[in-house]
C-alpha cells in the first residue's frame, strides 16, 4: 500500500525513469496500465520478493493425465488386489460411469534406484537414474475429473477458463532476461496429434496484459509470425527501410521530446530486427555438437521430436527465456497419456517418447552448471484410477484424487518424495497437496511470495493461488 | 456456517469457565437487568452500526455475547468482571483513544457507568442485537452504504463559475476549467485544425479522414471552425462507421465471441447476431436504457422485434464447457450464471457482483445473499436458436399488398357467386353437360361419419376433403363409415391433400410436413343386416408419390405389418396433393346398398398423420385409374333431389347453400375464378427467417456434447451456496436486487410486474431489466454514471474515474464528480441518447485543446488528471488494421453478417470471427482482449512482436504494394506527397521529402541490380511500409 501511495506521488519522467533503470517492482504494472503509460519495459528483468533458487522454468507437461501408480507410485498392494472390485467406488469418479473394471495391477515392473532407493516403472530406464536429484510430490490432487477444466487448473490454478497461466505469472513477476526472444514460450506436439483441450487459453494471460501469454511456437512451418523479411527484400534492404524509419520517427520525437512511448516505439523495431535472426538461432538444434545431440535422442526416431523440443527448451532458457513449456502428447485418448485403452500400450509409448530426451536435458543441464538455476516440472493435469476401465486391452479412466509430480534443477531438495496416497492409489491420503499448493512452490522457488504476487482486476486483487496455496517446503533445499 | 457456530460455542464455554464465582448466577441476573434497562439498547443505537451492523469496524462485532468477547484486532473488548480491564470501557470514558462512539457525541455519564457496572457484572446479554445474527451474521446493508458517491441519486449541480470565459465552448468545460483554475492551470490553445479532424475521426468512426476530407474541412474552419467542426462531427455521428468504432468497446466489455471456448471450443454460428445488435443499436441511437433492457430481457420486453431477441446474445456470449461430467453439470451451470451476472455487472453498473459468490463481498456492501437472489433472475435463461424473421418490416408490408389483392379477388369471385351461381344452377340442371352427368370415375365420399381414436378434430371443406385442426396426437386411427347405394365397387381412393394450415403445407401433420399411412382396412355389409360385416381385399395399390419402395411405399400400407411400415411421401412429396388407390381382388356391394367402413391406421411416426384427407370410391372397371374426374357424393344425392323439384324455393336455406356449394365445383367458370383465387393464396409471403442465437427460457437448449449423459442445461432452483459450492446448498432463493441500489422503501415487488397472459418466460428478466434502469428507486443513476465515464474514457484516454469496471469501494473516486452527474444528468434529459452527449464532449473546449507537452504543467500534473493537454494515445488494435486497409484503399465496408477467421479479410475488424481458441493474433499483438471476462480498458502496450508485424507481415506487405499501385502513376516527389497525405493527413516537410525521395531512388536501384521488373514498384511499397510505421500513423494526438 505504501509503495503504491509513494509511486502515486512520483511524476510521470521520475515513475518512467525508475522502471528504466530496472527498478519496477511487482504490481506496477497495474498502476502503469491504467496510466496508460506501459511500454515495452515491462518485460524488463524486475526483482523478485527474496533470493530466488532457480531463475527460468522448463514444465514437462505430461498431457492428458499419466497413471501414478504405473509410472512413479509403487504400490505393491494394488498387486495383491488385482482383480478384486473397490467396494464403495464411485463410478462417476472417471469420465465412463459404465465401464468400471476391477483393481488393476500396473503391467510394468518396478525396480529400485540411486542412494534414496525409489522404485520407479520400468518405462523410465534413464530418468530412473536420476531419481537423487528429483522431489517426488505422490499426494496431488485435483478438482475436476475432466480434462479441460483440469488442465485450467494445473496451468491457471482455476478449473475455469480465462485465468493467467503459472508462465504469464512468472513472466509478470520477473520480466524477461531476453531482449530478443519471448519471454515465455510453448511447444506442443509436433506429430499431428493436436492441442492440449483448451488450447490456447492453457498458455493465456488472462487478464494480464497479453505481453505476458505464453509465445506458442508453431510445430510446422513458420515457428512465430511475421519473423521473416518480405521474400522480396534482401537484408540490406530492410536496412535501409528500418533505417529511413527511425531518421523519420527520430525527427518526430525530436518535436515531441518527452513523449516516452515514442521513443519506445522506436526501440522496439530495433529489437524486432535483432529478432529475426535471433529466434532461428534459437531454433538451430542442429548447430550442436553430435554428442550432445546424442545425449538428447535426436538420433532416435521414437523420440527425436521430444528431443528436439528438449534441446531447443535448454538453449532458449540459456539466452534468457524465463519459462518454457512443452506438452508430451496432444489431443485425448491414443494421443497424449490418456490411456483410456490400453494403459501399458499407451504409456510404454509416451514413456519412450520423453524418457531418454528429458533425462538428457537434466544432464546436459547439470553439466554446464545450469541445473541450479533451472527448475524443471513433470506432471499432468491429473492421475488415473487404479481399477481397470473395461476394454479389450485394459486402460485406466481418470482420477482427480491422486497423480505425481516431480521437480528437479534450483532448489529441489533432491531423492526426496513427499506425500503418500491410500495403498492402492486411489486417493493422496497423507500431506495432501492441491495444485495451488503446487503453484505457490514453484514460485517460492523462483524467489517470489504467492501471496504477494497480485494485479488487480475488475476491483480485485487476484493471484495464481486464488485463495490458497501453502509453500511445500519439504522438497525445497 | 455449522462449523462456525461451533467454534463459538466453544470458545464461550471456555471463557465462561474460567469466570465461574459462587455468585456467578445472581450477577449475571443483575447484569442482565442493566442490559434491559438501556445498555442493550444504546449498544443498538450507538455501536451496532459500525461494529457487526454491515460493517466491522476494528474487526469487532458485538452483536452477540461471544463476537463480543472474542474481540477484534486489537483484542477483546470486555473481560467480564471488570470494567476497567476492559477496552470497550476504556474507549466510551475516553480513558484511552480512539474514543468511541467515533461518531457522534461522548455517550452520558450514567450511561457510562451503566456500562461499567454491567461488565463488572459479567456483561450477560438479554438478546442479540441483530436480528439477522440469528441466522448467521450476514453483512446488512443500511442507508450510510447508500450515501457512498456512486450509489446516491444524481447531485445536480448548478455549472461552477470559472475566470476565463473565454475558454468555455460548453458547461463541460465549465467543470473542467474551474477545477484547472483552482490548480493554477492554463489550458493548452486549441489544437490546429488537421489534429483536431484526425482525432475525431479517429475517436469516432476509427478511420482516418481522406486527403480531400481533410482539405475540405481545413477550408470550411478557415471561415467559421465552429460550424465547420459541428458539421464535421454531425457527420461522423451519422456515419455507419460510428457503431463499427463504438460497437467494439461494448463488445469488450460484453466478452463476445462466436465459439465456447474450453475443450473443443465449438463454434455458436449464430451469435454473430448481438454483434450486429450492438453496431445497429449504435447507429440508430437507441436510448442507452433501451440498450441495457434488451440485452437483458429483450425476448420479453419486444418479442416481435428481431433487434431484441439478437440482443439478448449478451448473456450467452461468455465461455462455457463443451465437455462435462456428471459431477460438473450442476457446478458449470452456477459458473454460468455467474458469469451473466458478473458480466452485466461490471458492464452496466461498473460493480464486481461476482465476489460476493463465495462470501459477502469484502469492499462493497453486496452480501452473498444479494448475489444469489440476483442470480435467481437467470435460472431458467439459456442459448438458444430459433429462426426469426429478420425483417418483419418487408414481410408485413408484403402481406399487407399481398391482402389487398386477395381481398379483392375474394370478393369478385363472392360477388360472381351472388350474382351467378344460383341461375348457373338453374341452368345447369335443366341441361346438363355431358360430362357432368353422371359420367365420372371416382364418387367422393363427403357424407361420411369419420372419428378419431385419439380426438383429432375434423373439418369437411366444400371439396369433399376434411382438414384435421386441433390436438395432433402421436399416433392415430380413424373409422370413417358411409352408405351407398352401389354395388359391383371395384377401388378406393384416398388422397393426402396441401393445406396452408400444416407445416411446409403438408400432405401430412409432421413437422417436415410428412405423414406415414401404416396400415388401411375397409369393411362391407349390407344395408339391411343381411349379411355380416367382411373384410375386403385390396391389391395393386398404386401412388403419385411414394418415400421409397421398401418400409414408406403404398404398398407398405397393406402389408402384413400393421405399425412399423406405412406409406410415406419425404424426399419429394411435400407440399403436394398425393394420392393413393387401391382395387378390391372382388368387386364388392350389394343392390339395396351398402354400409363402407374404412379404418386407417397412422403408428408408424410420431404425430405424422393425414392433414387433409379426402375418400373415393369406383366402379371403374380394373385397373382402376389413379387420377380421373370425381364428383362429391352429396352432389349427386342433391342432384338427384334437385331434379325432382320444381325450383329452388323449395330447398332449405341450407340445403340450398350446400347445393350451390358442391354445383360450384362442377362449374368452369367459378373453377377457373377459384383456381386465381388458389394460386394467389399459394402465392401468399412468407417471413425469411434465420437462425439466431438468443438467451431465453422454454426453447430447445443449444446441443451440447454432455446431453447424451443427461446435461439438463439449467436447474429451475437457485440455491443459497455456503462457499459457491454446488454441493454445499442451502435455502432456494427468490428473485432481488442489490439492496444497496434499491431507494426509497421500494421492495422487488414493484418492479417484478405480473407477467402477461402469452408470457412463455418467467418475466424475471424483465423485472432486473426495470430495476436497472428505474432512475428513482433503482440502479439508474449508477448505470447512467458508468456509461457516461465509458464515453468520457474513450474520448480522452482516461475516465472520471479511472477504474470504468469499478465503481465500487475498491475503484477510483471521479476526478470531477460534478462533471459526472451532469454528464449523467445530460443523459437521462436527452432520452438516454449517446450522439447528443458524444457532441457535447467532442464540442468543449478541453476535449478540442492540443496534445502539447508542458513541463510547467507536468509538474503540477503529471498524469493530467485535470486535462490541461489531449494525452496523445495508441491506437487501438481495429482502428491500426482497419486504417491501414483503408489508406491503401483495400477496404472492404461491407457491414454486418457471420465473421471470417481469415486474418487477409479486408472487412473492417469487428466481423472478424471470434473463435476463443483461435485468436487472431494481429489483434491479440495489440492488446485486443481475450474474451473471457468483460474489459472495460485496454493496456497499450509496446512490444517488439508489433514491430515485427510492421515489417513483415503479409497483410501489411500487401497494403504496402496495393498503395504503392496507386503512387506508381505520379512521379516520385508527388508520390512521396500523396504517399503523405494519404496516410497521415499532412504533406512531408522537405527534409523528409529529401530524406524519402534518396531512400526510393535507392531501393528502387537495389531491386533492379537484382533483376525485378516491378522495381519502382517495389521500392515505392518500401517507402508506403515506412509510412505505415511511423509514429504519427498510430498515435493520435
Amino acid at each position: 500500500m505504501d509503495e503504491i501511495r509513494e509511486i502515486k506521488n512520483l511524476t510521470r519522467r521520475a515513475m518512467l525513469q525508475r522502471c528504466g533503470m530496472g527498478m519496477g517492482s511487482l504490481g506496477l504494472w497495474s498502476l502503469l496500465q491504467q496510466e496508460g503509460l506501459a511500454g515495452q519495459r515491462t518485460l524488463a528483468p524486475k526483482h523478485p520478493h527474496f533470493a530466488p533458487k532457480a531463475k527460468s522454468v522448463i514444465w514437462i507437461f505430461t498431457n492428458g493425465g499419466p497413471s501414478q501408480v504405473d509410472t512413479w507410485d509403487y504400490k505393491p498392494a494394488l498387486a495383491k488386489r488385482d482383480g478384486q472390485t473397490l467396494d464403495g467406488f464411485d463410478r462417476f469418479t472417471g469420465f465412463f460411469a459404465n465401464s468400471v473394471g476391477g483393481l488393476m495391477k500396473s503391467p510394468f515392473e518396478f525396480k529400485q534406484y540411486g542412494q534414496c532407493g525409489k522404485h520407479v516403472s520400468s518405462i523410465f530406464p534413464r530418468l530412473a537414474k536420476q531419481v537423487d536429484r528429483m522431489a517426488f510430490i505422490h499426494s496431488g490432487h485435483t478438482e475436476s475429473n475432466n480434462h479441460s477444466p483440469a488442465l485450467f487448473m494445473m496451468n491457471c490454478g482455476l478449473p475455469r477458463m480465462g485465468y493467467p497461466c503459472v508462465g504469464s505469472w512468472v513472466t509478470y513477476g520477473l520480466g524477461s532476461s531476453s531482449d530478443s526472444l519471448p519471454a515465455f514460450v510453448v511447444m506442443s506436439d509436433p506429430k499431428g496429434r493436436g492441442l492440449p483441450k483448451g488450447h490456447a487459453a492453457n498458455w493465456g494471460a488472462g487478464y494480464l496484459p497479453s505481453v505476458y501469454q505464453g509465445t506458442h511456437f508453431r510445430p510446422t512451418g513458420d515457428p512465430i509470425d511475421n519473423l521473416y523479411r518480405p521474400r522480396e527484400m534482401n537484408p540490406d534492404q530492410q536496412r535501409r527501410q528500418l533505417d529511413l524509419l527511425r531518421h523519420l520517427n527520430q525527427k518526430h520525437l525530436d518535436a515531441n521530446p518527452y513523449e516516452e512511448e515514442l521513443a519506445a516505439r522506436i526501440e522496439s523495431f530495433e529489437l524486432a530486427y535483432r529478432m529475426q535472426s535471433a529466434a532461428p538461432e534459437a531454433l538451430a538444434v542442429d548447430q550442436e555438437p553430435k554428442h550432445i545431440q546424442k545425449l538428447y535422442g535426436l538420433d532416435d526416431d521414437k523420440c527425436k521430436h521430444i528431443a528436439s523440443q528438449c534441446l531447443t527448451a535448454r538453449r532458449m532458457i540459456e539466452r534468457g527465456v524465463r519459462f518454457v513449456q512443452i506438452y508430451s502428447g496432444g489431443m485425448e485418448n491414443q494421443r497424449s497419456w490418456d490411456g483410456h485403452n490400453d494403459i501399458k500400450g499407451n504409456h510404454s509409448q509416451f514413456a519412450a517418447e520423453t524418457d531418454k530426451p528429458v533425462a538428457g536435458l537434466i544432464a546436459d543441464l547439470a553439466q554446464r552448471g545450469l541445473l541450479n538455476e533451472t527448475l524443471i516440472v513433470w506432471g499432468g493435469e491429473f492421475g488415473r484410477l487404479p481399477i481397470a476401465q473395461k476394454g479389450s486391452k485394459p486402460g485406466r479412466d481418470h482420477n482427480p484424487h491422486a497423480y505425481t509430480n516431480w521437480m528437479v534443477g534450483g532448489g529441489i531438495n533432491g531423492g526426496v518424495s513427499y506425500g503418500e496416497t491410500d495403498e492402492i492409489g486411489h486417493k493422496a491420503a497423507v500431506n495432501k497437496v492441491t495444485v495451488n499448493d503446487l503453484h505457490a512452490t514453484i514460485l517460492h522457488l523462483l524467489g517470489m511470495d504467492h501471496e504477494r504476487l497480485t494485479y488487480r482486476y475488475n476491483g480485485r486483487d487476484f493471484r495464481l493461488t486464488d485463495v490458497a496455496g501453502k509453500v511445500i517446503r519439504e522438497v525445497t533445499s | 456456517m455449522a462449523l462456525f457456530i461451533a467454534m463459538l460455542t466453544s470458545v464461550s464455554i471456555g471463557l465462561a469457565q474460567a469466570e465461574v464465582t459462587p455468585d456467578h448466577a445472581k450477577r449475571m441476573a443483575k447484569g442482565l437487568a442493566i442490559f434491559r434497562d438501556g445498555v442493550g439498547q444504546a449498544m443498538k443505537q450507538r455501536c451496532v452500526k459500525c461494529h457487526g451492523g454491515g460493517k466491522i469496524r476494528g474487526e469487532l462485532d458485538i452483536t452477540t455475547r461471544n463476537l463480543l468477547l472474542k474481540g477484534g484486532s486489537e483484542g477483546p473488548a470486555v473481560v467480564p468482571g471488570s470494567a476497567k480491564a476492559s477496552r470497550l470501557f476504556r474507549l466510551i470514558s475516553h480513558v484511552e483513544k480512539p474514543h468511541m462512539p467515533a461518531k457522534g457525541e461522548k455517550l452520558p455519564a450514567g450511561l457510562i457507568a451503566k456500562f461499567a457496572e454491567w461488565i463488572d457484572m459479567g456483561a450477560p446479554y438479554g438478546e442479540v442485537l441483530l436480528d439477522s445474527k440469528l441466522a448467521g451474521g450476514e453483512m446488512q446493508i443500511t442507508d450510510s452504504d447508500r450515501e457512498y458517491w456512486a450509489f446516491v441519486p444524481l447531485k445536480m449541480t448548478s455549472v461552477p463559475k470559472v475566470k476565463n470565459s473565454q475558454w468555455v465552448s460548453n458547461e463541460i468545460d465549465h467543470f473542467v476549467l474551474s477545477k484547472l483554475e483552482a490548480a493554477g492551470l492554463q489550458p493548452n490553445n486549441p489544437a490546429q485544425h488537421r489534429a483536431l479532424l484526425r482525432r475525431l475521426y479517429f475517436d469516432i468512426i476509427g478511420l482516418p479522414p481522406a486527403p480531400e476530407e481533410v482539405a475540405n474541412f481545413l477550408a470550411a474552419a478557415d471561415g467559421n471552425p465552429r460550424a465547420a467542426l459541428e458539421s464535421v462531427v454531425d457527420q461522423l455521428l451519422n456515419s455507419p462507421h460510428y457503431g463499427e468504432r463504438w460497437g467494439r468497446h461494448w463488445l469488450d466489455l460484453a466478452r463476445y465471441a462466436d465459439s465456447f471456448g474450453f475443450e473443443q471450443d465449438t463454434d455458436r454460428n449464430h451469435a454473430y447476431h448481438y454483434r450486429d445488435f450492438v453496431i445497429k443499436a449504435l447507429n440508430n441511437d437507441m436510448p442507452y436504457n433501451q440498450f441495457v433492457r434488451w440485452q437483458i430481457a429483450g425476448d420479453e420486453i419486444a418479442p416481435e422485434n428481431p433487434l431484441a431477441l439478437m440482443a439478448t446474445g449478451f448473456l450467452g456470449a461468455g465461455v462455457f464447457p463443451t465437455q462435462l461430467t456428471e459431477k460438473e453439470f450442476e457446478s458449470a451451470r452456477y459458473d454460468e450464471l455467474d458469469d451473466m451476472v458478473g458480466t452485466m455487472g461490471t458492464a452496466m453498473l461498473g460493480m464486481t457482483i461476482g465476489c460476493a459468490r463465495c462470501h459477502d463481498h469484502k469492499f462493497d456492501p453486496i452480501p452473498t445473499r444479494d448475489y444469489y437472489r440476483l442470480i435467481t433472475t437467470f435460472a431458467t435463461t439459456i442459448r438458444s436458436e430459433i429462426d426469426v424473421d429478420l425483417n418483419p418490416e418487408v414481410t408485413k408490408a408484403d402481406l399487407a399488398k399481398w391482402q389487398v389483392v386477395h381481398d379483392k379477388l375474394a370478393a369478385g369471385l363472392a360477388r360472381w357467386e351472388k350474382e351467378s351461381l344460383r341461375e348457373r344452377l338453374v341452368a345447369w340442371v335443366k341441361n346438363p353437360p355431358a360430362e357432368s352427368a353422371g359420367k365420372f370415375e371416382w364418387l367422393v365420399l363427403d357424407d361420411l361419419k369419420i372419428k378419431s381414436l385419439n380426438g383429432a378434430v375434423f373439418k369437411r371443406q366444400g371439396d369433399g376433403s376434411f382438414l384435421l385442426t386441433g390436438n395432433n396426437p402421436k399416433d392415430d386411427r380413424w373409422v370413417i363409415t358411409t352408405e351407398l347405394k352401389s354395388k359391383a365397387l371395384t377401388g378406393i381412393r384416398i388422397e393426402a391433400l396441401a393445406h396452408e394450415s400444416m407445416k411446409h403445407n403438408g400432405p401430412g401433420r409432421a413437422d417436415n410436413g410428412n405423414f406415414a399411412l401404416s396400415d388401411i382396412r375397409v369393411f362391407i355389409e349390407s344395408l339391411d343386416g343381411g349379411s355380416k360385416r367382411v373384410a375386403v381385399k385390396l391389391t395393386n395399390p398404386q401412388t403419385t408419390f411414394e418415400q421409397n419402395k421398401e418400409g414408406l411405399s403404398v404398398a407398405s400400407s397393406i402389408d402384413a405389418d400393421k405399425k412399423k411400415t406405412g406409406w410415406a411421401v419425404d424426399q419429394g412429396g411435400i407440399g403436394k396433393d398425393q394420392t393413393a388407390v387401391f382395387e378390391f381382388a372382388e368387386p364388392v356391394g350389394f343392390a339395396d346398398g351398402v354400409k363402407l367402413t374404412v379404418e386407417l391406421d397412422f403408428f408408424t411416426n410420431t404425430s405424422h398423420t393425414i392433414g387433409r384427407p379426402r375418400l373415393a370410391i369406383t366402379r371403374h372397371p380394373k385397373p382402376v385409374p389413379l387420377k380421373g374426374s370425381a364428383q362429391v357424393a352429396s352432389v349427386t344425392k342433391l342432384r338427384a333431389a334437385f331434379k325432382d323439384a320444381d325450383n329452388l324455393d323449395e330447398f332449405s336455406e341450407k340445403d340450398l347453400q350446400m347445393l350451390l356449394r358442391a354445383y360450384r365445383t362442377l362449374d368452369r367458370e367459378w373453377l377457373k375464378r377459384d383456381a386465381k383465387l388458389k394460386a394467389h393464396l399459394a402465392a401468399k409471403p412468407k417471413p425469411q427467417t434465420t437462425k439466431v442465437q438468443i438467451s431465453s427460457e422454454g426453447y430447445k437448449p443449444m446441443k451440447h456434447h454432455a446431453d447424451g449423459r443427461g446435461f439438463p442445461h439449467f436447474y429451475k432452483h437457485v440455491h443459497l451456496l455456503r462457499r459457491g459450492d454446488s454441493r454445499q446448498k442451502q435455502e432456494k432463493m427468490m428473485q432481488g436486487f442489490l439492496r444497496v441500489l434499491m431507494r426509497g422503501a421500494k421492495d422487488e415487488e414493484k418492479w417484478q410486474q405480473p407477467k402477461p397472459n402469452w408470457a412463455r418466460t418467467s418475466f424475471r428478466r424483465k423485472a432486473l431489466a426495470n430495476w436497472l434502469t428505474d432512475i428513482d428507486h433503482g440502479a439508474g443513476p449508477l448505470l447512467a454514471r458508468v456509461i457516461v465515464n465509458r464515453l468520457w474514457k474513450h474520448h480522452f484516454g482516461r475516465g472520471i474515474v479511472n477504474t470504468p469496471n469499478d465503481f465500487g469501494l475498491q475503484g477510483e473516486v471521479p476526478t470531477h464528480p460534478e462533471l459526472l452527474d451532469f454528464l449523467a444528468g445530460e443523459l437521462i434529459n436527452s432520452g438516454w441518447r449517446l450522439k447528443p452527449l458524444h457532441k457535447k464532449i467532442v464540442m468543449s473546449y478541453v476535449y478540442g485543446q492540443s496534445a502539447d507537452f508542458s513541463q510547467d504543467k507536468s509538474q503540477v500534473d503529471a498524469e493530467n488528471r485535470l486535462y490541461w493537454r489531449c494525452t496523445p494515445r495508441r491506437l487501438e488494435a481495429e482502428p491500426i488494421r482497419d486504417s491501414l486497409l483503408k489508406v491503401s484503399g483495400l477496404l472492404d465496408t461491407t457491414m454486418f453478417g457471420k465473421g471470417t477467421l481469415d486474418p487477409l479479410m479486408k472487412r473492417r475488424s469487428i466481423y472478424f470471427q471470434i473463435k476463443r481458441s483461435k485468436l487472431i493474433p494481429t489483434m491479440q499483438l495489440f492488446d485486443s482482449p481475450e474474451p473471457l471476462v468483460g474489459q472495460g480498458a485496454r493496456p497499450s502496450t509496446i512490444i517488439s512482436p508489433q514491430a515485427l508485424m510492421f515489417m513483415n507481415n503479409a497483410q501489411i506487405r500487401a497494403a504496402a504494394m496495393s498503395l504503392a499501385g496507386k503512387l506508381e502513376t505520379e512521379v516520385n516527389s508527388q508520390a512521396v506527397m500523396v504517399g503523405y497525405q494519404t496516410v497521415i493527413g499532412r504533406a512531408p516537410s522537405l527534409r523528409e521529402k529529401q530524406a524519402t525521395l534518396v531512400f526510393i531512388s535507392k531501393q528502387e536501384e537495389s531491386y533492379c541490380e537484382v533483376g525485378r521488373n516491378d522495381a519502382r514498384k517495389l521500392a515505392l511499397a518500401d517507402f508506403a511500409q515506412v509510412l505505415f510505421g511511423l509514429n504519427e500513423f498510430v498515435y493520435v494526438n
